[in-house]
């Protein structure tokens, strides 16, 4: 079906005489069971089929591109999208821009078989063990919650002979764990994508989730305080790291002159270290290519605090005249855009415990309503959901309200301890960190 | 299937329909199709993305539970006949509704579809043009125009026929500004349900109000920490009566226990001078339809009157299990994801004061000016809305330009502390809304000036 859909359109590109054109089609399925309460409220399953066709109409230094994006395969239409793609292309105007040559590409597993084989009956074992967990445990009721299987295919094909194929699989829990004593109520709300079956792991994943909604029943305000010191749990640090080193490490950002990172400069910590890595497993931007058909690779950003490499997707490297790093990913309207895969910060030399021992005031938090920094500033401002307050490297009271504030790109550069253990969620694998020179106001 | 015509459309759906008896079951079936155009201008790129359609068909069933089956135009139809449950006498456990039939298409009075790309791509170069060399601190302007048509098709196995086509257009403009290592922006968004006129409430003074304030930002100073009285711009106003207060009011969240307003209808929420309403039926704003995407005509929803709550936000099965009649807010992304309640236009009603009385009120307090973004708390009842930037007021005037504020804290204490209310005229501001972090739809939310008594603020 699906090579008889790139065939079709292939088909078009060339009877009308193309030269220079990439087709990229992607189908999705998803089964989900909806929870309300602990009961099924929702069985769902949707599959969903859409190909991007983009066209180059090269200039002397220039080169026009037109994107189109569509689900018909009726050929009538497919025809009409080809057209409009070609008059697109000669209606734009931007940087000289060539579509990847075929490559190597590493070859990396990205689809659970068992997944791929029968994801219904996969999703109703799973979905009945997950909720099995939420009802055997005491002392907190869901309020609601979803399971989601997913699996993607990826196909994509250029005029210059790249023809690349990918299958992925991956989870999407959302589940709401209540707590409610003496007319007090609480929750812990988590959202969270997973790469691998083994990493659903019910059993660890229910138990915190639920200590975290029964301590936040007793939970106290934060105090002010405008230099106070804040371990990020791995979630939070990955909402506030990823848009920040998202844009900052960017070629383009290097290109139109907004980076604030320079190549050799220091920008953080001397234990900080980042990498980008499109290929690291258990994380869910993995693929051996990215969305232009470019290999993809493990790059360091930042070693040792010190900022040594910018990710490229191709229209920034052939701006910059470097190699492409596999950073073109794809929005969904099938633009490309230069962004980070995956991000791994190496583990540090501190167990969390020895870490939370060492810091005499300061706070644990794991989850803020909407930590969202301005990718350029790196500034933000965000109300405190779940978390503890610490005296005397021991947890003294769980907190809730109360805002905390600071700034990324200072805060990189305020690493006080980088933990050994790492977790991985949605497309990071972080460590737990503590930052000193943040703000807690109430 | 592919379908040439809507009648097709809806005799396709009625035979489908016709299996599932309304005395056994409740099911309907939607037909969703977008066709957009995107434009993106920056100094670095010039994009343009042309969805020409997509389109999808969902069908689903409630026999106590849904089942739901979502597929793309051109697959097989018959799927839902093989995967949808059929039962017996069961029909009884969601309320029925009387038939009614709509066939509407909304015209804009310059339908964009008449413009030649051409045309499109000029207007935005254009204004791209008068932004970047409007100052050399303009280090990148952004522009993005989005076009889109939506077409939703319904039919139920309670009779009802139902067609919309609904044109939004919105435009997005950003400088971002620099001087040495200083960055800042502001931005600029216009949109609804409206064609190609869009264009002129984009003027010259606009744009150049815009590139100014964008510079100014460059030396706007960290806004303080701590209680303040405050001020909300209409814009935040919009933000909070949405993100704060609406999504509490989402009947999904009352009947799941997890709402802090679960039992407070018919009680004080809100100092006596808030009306808060939800209206799906109002004309050309973004969150504007005729009928949710569960064929339930779009209505008019009292939220809140004299400080008073008097309705939840229902979906069929919320208003069925809370014995409420639904004012159409059963909304969903597309073809692919699920129904919940949502929010369509939400906003506060104006009041007496002018707001240069409300400003000249308060010895040192903060104007919050710009909703930026902000994110739900249903069971805490806790605020997090962010302002794009605001003002320092001291003795009675705006005295310095803030960067990002954060406003949090309860917000019942939030709006019982509302004291003032602007008599400015309802301004909306296009959206785009979700619950959780997916299931996007557009929406608008607006209102007057709010002064807070006291209200907790930080650096956003």
């Amino acid at each position: 079906m699906v090579n008889e859909s790139i065939a079709l359109i292939e088909k078009s590109l060339i009877s009308q005489n193309i030269q220079d054109y990439e087709i990229f089609l992607e189908e999705k399925q998803s089964f989900e069971t909806i929870f309300l309460k602990d009961a099924v409220n929702n069985e769902r399953e949707a599959k969903d089929l859409e190909y991007f066709i983009r066209i180059l109409n090269q200039k002397e230094k220039k080169t026009g591109i037109g994107v189109v994006r569509g689900n018909s395969l009726d050929s009538k239409q497919i025809e009409k999208n080809v057209e409009y793609c070609i008059q697109l292309s000669k209606t734009t105007l931007g940087p000289k821009y060539y579509f990847p040559s075929k490559r190597s590409i590493p070859n990396v597993n990205t689809a659970d078989q068992k997944i791929i084989q029968d994801p219904i009956s996969l999703k109703r074992d799973l979905s009945e063990k997950l909720i099995l967990e939420i009802r055997q445990t005491p002392n907190v009721q869901p309020t609601f919650g979803r399971f989601r299987i997913h699996i993607n295919y990826g196909y994509l094909k250029n005029s210059n002979g790249v023809d690349l194929k990918s299958l992925k699989t991956y989870f999407f829990i959302e589940f709401t764990l209540k707590a409610q004593k003496n007319g007090m109520i609480s929750e812990y709300w988590p959202l969270i994508y997973i790469k691998e079956r083994n990493q659903l792991d019910f059993k660890q994943r229910i138990a915190t989730w639920a200590k975290y909604a029964k301590d936040t029943l007793i939970a106290k305000p934060p105090m002010p305080d405008n230099n106070a010191i804040v371990i990020f749990h791995p979630h939070l640090l990955k909402n506030a790291i990823n848009p920040v080193i998202d844009f900052h490490s960017s070629g383009k950002a290097f290109h139109e002159k907004l980076s604030t990172y320079m190549i050799d400069e220091k920008v953080g910590s001397d234990k900080l270290t980042i990498y980008d890595d499109g290929l690291l497993e258990g994380t869910l931007n993995t693929n051996g290519w990215d969305g232009e058909g470019n290999a993809c690779q493990r790059t360091a950003i930042i070693k040792d605090g010190i900022f040594i490499n910018r990710l490229y997707d191709q229209k920034y490297a052939l701006l910059e005249k470097v190699s492409s790093t596999g950073n073109g990913r794809r929005d969904e309207n099938g633009i490309v855009y230069n962004g980070i895969t995956n991000l791994e910060i190496l583990s540090g030399d501190v167990p969390l415990e020895e870490m939370i021992g060492n810091i005499k005031s300061g706070y644990f938090i794991i989850n803020c309503a909407w930590l969202n920094p301005g990718e350029i500033s790196g500034s933000f401002g965000t109300e405190i959901r779940n978390g503890y307050y610490i005296k005397d490297g021991k947890f003294q009271n769980p907190i809730k309200g109360g805002n905390l504030s600071g700034n990324v790109l200072k805060m990189m550069s305020n690493c006080e301890y980088i933990s050994k253990e790492r977790e991985y969620s949605s497309n990071t694998l972080f460590p737990y960190i503590a930052f000193s020179g943040l703000t807690i106001s109430y | 299937m592919n379908f040439n015509i809507f009648q097709d459309i809806f005799a396709k759906f009625e035979e489908i329909s016709n299996n599932y008896k309304r005395e056994n079951q409740y099911f309907d079936i939607l037909y969703d199709s977008i066709s957009s155009i995107i434009i993106f201008k920056t100094p670095t790129s010039e994009d343009i993305s042309i969805n020409s359609k997509k389109a999808g068909i969902v069908a689903r069933t409630f026999t106590g539970t849904w089942n739901e089956i979502g597929i793309q135009e051109n697959e097989d139809l018959d799927i839902f006949q093989k995967k949808l449950p059929k039962v017996t006498k069961k029909g009884d456990l969601i309320s029925e509704f009387e038939a009614w039939s709509m066939n509407k298409e909304i015209q804009p009075r310059i339908d964009p579809k008449l413009i030649p790309i051409e045309e499109k791509l000029e207007k935005v170069r254009s204004i791209f043009n008068f932004i970047q060399n409007f100052d050399t601190r303009i280090l990148k302007t952004k522009v993005k125009y989005l076009e889109t048509l939506m077409t939703r098709i319904f039919v139920n196995n309670e009779g009802s026929q139902l067609r919309q086509v609904l044109p939004h257009i919105r435009v997005y403009i950003t400088p971002v500004a620099k001087e040495g290592r200083k960055t800042d922006f502001d931005h600029f968004t216009v949109g609804g349900m409206k064609g190609f006129e869009i264009f002129e409430e984009i003027t010259d003074i606009k744009l150049e109000e815009l590139a100014k304030n964008s510079i100014e930002m460059l030396d706007a100073e960290k806004a303080p920490n701590g209680n303040f009285p405050i001020i909300l711009d209409p814009n935040m106003t919009g933000l909070v009566a949405h993100e704060s207060f609406g999504h509490g009011l989402e009947a999904d969240q009352i009947i799941r226990e997890r709402s802090y307003l679960k039992d407070k209808k018919n009680q004080k929420v809100a100092s006596d001078i808030c009306a808060i309403y939800d209206t799906p039926s109002l004309e050309n704003k973004s969150g504007s339809y005729f009928f949710d995407d569960e064929g339930i005509r779009a209505g008019k929803n009292a939220l809140v009157e004299n400080g008073i709550l008097r309705n939840f936000i229902y979906d069929r099965r919320t208003a069925s299990l809370l014995n409420a009649l639904p004012q159409g807010n059963g909304r969903r992304e597309n073809y692919v994801h699920t129904i919940h309640p949502r929010m369509s236009n939400t906003y506060f009603e104006p009041g007496d004061y002018e707001i240069d009385e409300m400003i000249s009120e308060i010895k040192k307090g903060v104007i919050l000016v710009e909703g930026y973004f902000g994110m739900e708390d249903p069971l805490g009842g806790g605020c997090q809305c962010t302002s794009r930037k605001g003002y320092l007021i001291e003795n009675g005037e705006k005295v310095k330009l803030l960067k990002r504020i954060a406003l949090s804290g309860q917000v019942l204490d939030l709006f019982q502390n509302i004291d003032a209310i602007s008599k400015d005229d309802k301004n909306f501001y296009c959206g785009t809304c979700g619950k959780g972090y997916e299931d996007l739809v557009p929406v608008s939310s607006g209102g007057p000036y709010l002064r807070i008594k006291k209200a907790l603020i930080s650096p956003g």
